[in-house]
């Protein structure tokens, strides 16, 4: 991992698109702004892995597909 | 399910997926996924990813769920879509299968299609309070 120490307004780039600035250093937390291009996207972290998790629990296998769609089609 | 159904698997080409750029989070390398019916006349649809770790979903249609459904696109996720001002986009939402038996479905984190580019996201908005598992079903 790369370490590095930022002040408040320093900021760091990463490849040529993306910088990441400190805004703020509170005792709650740091306040972080990211610019980066549109197709790069940005999320949290425990974020990103909540809905990978969630992804990760939708795979159905044939067999379930079929058993699923009834059951949600007899509860209509 | 019936055979044509199968048969519609088995002739698929790329050329006729939707292209997720990056993939869906857990997913990232199924760049290619096609949206079948899972019956005529119901919300209910199969995303099936035909490369990276092949993968099937079951998905419906978040307003068919909670009425007045609404998620509010940011402009970078409509320029990663091609999507116009008040282009029809397809949403869908992933159904999940409990420990429980329950069924729940993702409406914090939809799909969004955009049929005109064949062009797909799923996506995190940053003001979608919806919850990650809402309930469709309750354990049998």
């Amino acid at each position: 991992m790369l370490v590095f120490t930022r002040r408040k307004h320093e900021a760091i780039m990463i490849g040529d698109g993306v910088e990441v600035r400190i805004l703020r250093v509170g005792k709650e937390g740091v306040r972080l702004g990211i610019v980066a291009p549109p197709e790069v996207r940005v999320h949290r972290r425990e974020i990103y892995d909540q809905i990978r998790d969630a992804n990760q629990s939708a795979v159905v296998t044939p067999g379930q597909f079929t058993q699923l769609a009834d059951r949600l089609k007899k509860a209509k | 399910m019936t055979p044509a159904h199968a048969a519609v698997e088995t002739e698929i080409t790329v050329s006729e997926a939707v292209t997720f750029p990056d993939g869906i989070p857990g997913f990232e390398a199924c760049r290619h996924w096609v949206v079948m019916a899972a019956e005529a006349a119901t919300p209910l649809r199969r995303l099936h990813a035909i490369d990276g770790t092949e993968a099937s979903f079951l998905a419906i249609d978040p307003r068919s769920v909670l009425e007045g459904y609404r998620c509010e696109l940011s402009a970078a996720d409509r320029l990663r879509l091609g999507a116009r001002e008040d282009e029809p986009l397809l949403w869908l939402a992933l159904v999940m299968m409990e420990p429980s038996g329950a069924l729940t479905v993702n409406l914090r984190a939809p799909i969004v299609i955009n049929p005109r580019t064949m062009t797909g996201q799923q996506v995190l908005p940053h003001n979608c309070l919806y919850p990650l598992r809402h309930v469709l079903l309750p354990a049998e």
